[in-house]
Order: structure tokens, then sequence, then C-alpha cells
């Protein structure tokens, strides 16, 4: 089962805060899908503990040139999957720098204009 | 006066390595006080390859080249999100073939991260051993799938190969070898100080840590957190074959060490019930159509949770497919594991979080 939460990047930082329990939701990943040439659904992924499929997935729609809030007070973890979206989809997140995954010379953003 | 610090990095090519990863320690004197990571050494781009190159029914095959140890789950776990897209069901028996494999593969990793942490411990003999032993199991997957590793046995709607009796009996034979040398391994690993004793309390991971910092897998049970995905899920019947989940307290080296070899047990007792009880019927359904809408699925790989998540628009190429692998959320975990630790017991430390690089740089 996926429950799907809209938020907006004004608010996801507090809505994750609120929905947040590290004791039972577990932190899955940062995904990034891409909607059209200029917007991307950007998706903070939890499970829930010792509970059956149980997936909740709290979105926004971001455009290229937004910057999306960094969750790592709440999720220290979190630095990871940031950074992995910032090579890949060449989205900036606030704090979080590039060079996780790539080269300087190697292609930039390579998922930035997948799927669309 | 302020202490004076040095930097010590650990990788990309390190002896107590097989894979490239680079840890950049900040030390005072022996003590790691911070950490950095550097994990892209070998990134292939198969997420960009998946949406751009292959139909989704090729993808099984692509995804599984991700690993060499866990190509198993990574295959399966796609080809359970596609059947989910696609609205349809497999029969027991193939599940049943699938848990197999699985867990096949569960025991041979174990049992290499075992044979890891014994080299690094200086026990050059039971690297050997272990890795000899080890060898029991690839034959039966080879005998099962025709390959040692990358055995592209599942498929959608299925699995490619059925099992026969001699094979089944392989089986059996070579998993109460192994089930033997695992008991000699954990009076080992009980008594002898060198090997394990002396990592107690070394590379430790709190319980409040486990759950701040996402841990998952041996990591996260060896901590004390009750999580295991095969729990977590119904894609396979795991309640039917005797699983059981094995959970520690220490949260340290020693208590990884122990989660793995009770995890061997339990996995030769599940491919065991899973030969004696292999349901008959078709080893593959034909699906239908394209895939269409959004999954996510979640298996436990060897390493952890292992997550699949799937876009598509009823067309052969998929919008997105996204992969998070174990290590890859894990290297938090491990980051704060070390700071603390003296530099001394990192490669020990290194070697009981079981890393797969090959997974982290899909």
């Amino acid at each position: 089962m996926i429950n799907k939460i809209r938020s907006t990047l004004n608010t996801i930082v507090k809505d994750i805060d609120k929905f947040y329990d590290e004791k039972t939701y577990h932190f899955l990943t940062l995904n990034g899908v891409k909607i059209d040439e200029d917007t991307t659904e950007i998706q903070w992924i939890f499970s829930k503990y010792n509970s059956i499929n149980e997936i909740t997935i709290l979105y926004c729609l971001v455009d290229q040139d937004d910057m999306i809030p960094s969750i790592t007070d709440i999720l220290p973890s979190a630095t990871i999957s940031q950074m992995e979206i910032v090579d890949m989809f060449g989205i900036s997140v606030e704090d979080t720098k590039k060079g996780l995954y790539l080269d300087v010379d190697s292609q930039q953003m390579p998922l930035s204009s997948c799927g669309i | 006066m302020s202490k004076k610090t040095i930097n010590i990095p650990l990788g990309s090519q390190h002896i107590s390595l097989l894979e490239p990863v680079r840890f950049k320690f900040e030390c005072e004197n022996e003590k790691i006080i911070g950490v950095d990571s550097d994990v892209g050494f070998v990134h292939r781009g198969i997420e960009k390859a998946c949406v751009t190159k292959f139909k989704y029914d090729a993808i099984p095959y692509v995804v599984a080249r991700i690993c060499g140890l866990c190509a198993i789950t990574h295959s399966l776990a796609y080809t359970t999100a596609v059947e989910n897209l696609l609205e349809g069901e497999v029969t027991l028996k193939a599940k049943y073939l699938r848990m197999l494999l699985v867990e096949l593969d569960r025991i041979h990793s174990h049992m290499l991260c075992l044979s890891h942490v014994c080299e690094n411990g200086g026990f050059e003999a039971m690297f050997m051993q272990i890795m000899g032993d080890r060898e029991y199991i690839m034959d039966i997957q080879e005998q099962l799938t025709g390959n040692r590793v990358q055995f592209d046995f599942i498929t959608i709607g299925g699995v490619n190969r059925d099992i026969t009796n001699e094979i089944a009996n392989n089986i059996k034979k070579n998993l109460n070898i192994v089930k033997l040398k695992v008991f000699e391994y954990i009076e080992e690993f009980s008594s002898n100080w060198s090997l394990s004793l002396k990592f107690q309390n070394i590379g430790k991971l709190t319980l409040d840590e486990a759950y701040s910092y996402n841990a998952i897998g041996p990591l996260a049970r060896a901590a004390g957190i009750f999580t295991d995905v095969r729990s977590e899920t119904n894609y396979l019947p795991y309640e039917d074959i005797g699983y059981e989940i094995q959970v520690g307290k220490a949260g340290d080296i020693h208590a990884r060490n122990f989660i793995r070899l009770n995890e061997i047990l339990n996995s030769i007792q599940m491919c065991q019930n899973i030969i004696d009880g292999l349901p008959q019927g078709d080893i593959i359904t034909k699906l239908k159509g394209k895939p269409n809408g959004e999954s996510i699925v979640r298996l436990e790989a060897p390493r952890g949770e292992l997550m699949y998540y799937l876009k598509g628009e009823g067309k052969s190429i998929l919008n997105r497919v996204r992969i998070k692998t174990p290590t890859f959320s894990c290297i938090p975990a491990f980051m704060e594991v070390f700071k603390g630790s003296n530099y001394a017991d990192a490669p020990a430390i290194l070697a009981s979080f079981d890393p797969c690089l090959s997974c982290t740089a899909k």
C-alpha cells in the first residue's frame, strides 16, 4: 500500500518533522521522478516498521532551479540521498555538495531528461 | 592548547578492501574524530540505462549485473515490482524456487563476509576454510541456475529453470555439510579471543544510533532493532518455510558476526523446508500488458533492505527505475560507528559492515 501525501517546498520540512517518528517509520530514500521538461517530483519515501507493505511518500513538485530544503536535522541519514539527487538531477539541495557519484569530466545530471 | 589532528585515508585501494570506497578519517592520535566518504569510483549509470536503453522485460537481466553477490535479490525486486504493475500473480512453486535461491545467496554472502572478518582479524587459515566451504553453496547454485553468480534465474512471471530430483538431493546433501561447518564456526567465534571476542564493544552502533541513522539489515538487527523486510512484506511466503528473525543487542562487531552466523543456520533450515515442501505446478506464468503506474518493492538482501521504485506509463520503456541499495543507505551509519573508534580497528569494523560498493555505485 502506497500512501502519497503532497507537500510544498515551503512546508516539506515541517510536514516530515510532524510525520516522522524514528521508532515507527524507517526512511527509505529520497527519489526524483521527471514529470516534464522543467518539473521533477521529489519524493521522501518511508516504510513503517513491523507492518506489511506500508509505504508513505511525501512529495513535492519542483522546478529545475528550485532549492530543496535539507531534512538532515530530522533525518541525519538523508545526507547521502540528498547528494545523489544533486548529482543525478542537477537540482540543488540546501547544504549539500556535488560529486558523490560523478566526476567533473563525466556526463552531469544524467537523469534530468529521462522518462519524459 | 588545541590538539593536533591528522587525516588518514582508508581506500580507495586498501589491503582490507575488495572494493573501491574511500573513507577519510580525521584522527586525534589513534582516535577517529571525523569521517568523510567517497563512494563513486565505479558508478555505472544503471538507472539511466534502464530508462533509455532497455525494454522493461530485459531489465531483470540488466539489474542482475549490479552486483555479483546479491544479483538474485536485484532481479527479484525488479520483477516483483513489474508483476505488481501488470497485476499478475506467479505460482506458488515459482515463489518457493525464488526463495530458495535468495536464501542460498544469503548463505554464501554471509560466509564471504565472515571469511573477510577472519582475514582482517589475522586468521588467514579460517578465511580459506570458510571460502572453501562456501563452494558447497556455489556448486548447488550452479546446478540449479546454470551459473555460479549472475544467475539469470528469475524472470517476469516466474523462474527460468525447474529443479530436478537429483539437484534437490544435492542441495540437501551440501546444506547438511555446510550446517555442520557453521556449528564449527560458531564454536570458534564464541571461544576465540583474537577472532571475535576481542571485538566486543568495538565498532559499536547503539540502538538509538541505529534508529537515528536508519540502519538496516544485520547492522540494525545486531543493534537490537526488530526489522527484517522478510517479515514486513508479503510477496513471498516466508512464514510457511520457517523464517525466524535474528536480533542481537550489543551492536558491535562480535554481535554482527553472530547475527550472520545465526541467519546462515536459519537460511539452511528454510532451504531444506523449501525442498521438502516444494509445491507442484508451473514455474512461469505469462503476464500480459505493459507496466503502468507506480510500484515500490522492498526485499531483504544479504546486507539489508533493497528497494526498487518503478514508474511506467503503459509503454515498453519505463519512466523511472529507482534502486536503493543496502550499503548506500547505511553509509551515514557506518560513518557514525567509525567516530570514536581507534584507527587500527577501522579495517575490522569495515569488514563487519559487509559493504558492497558494486551495489552502492550502481
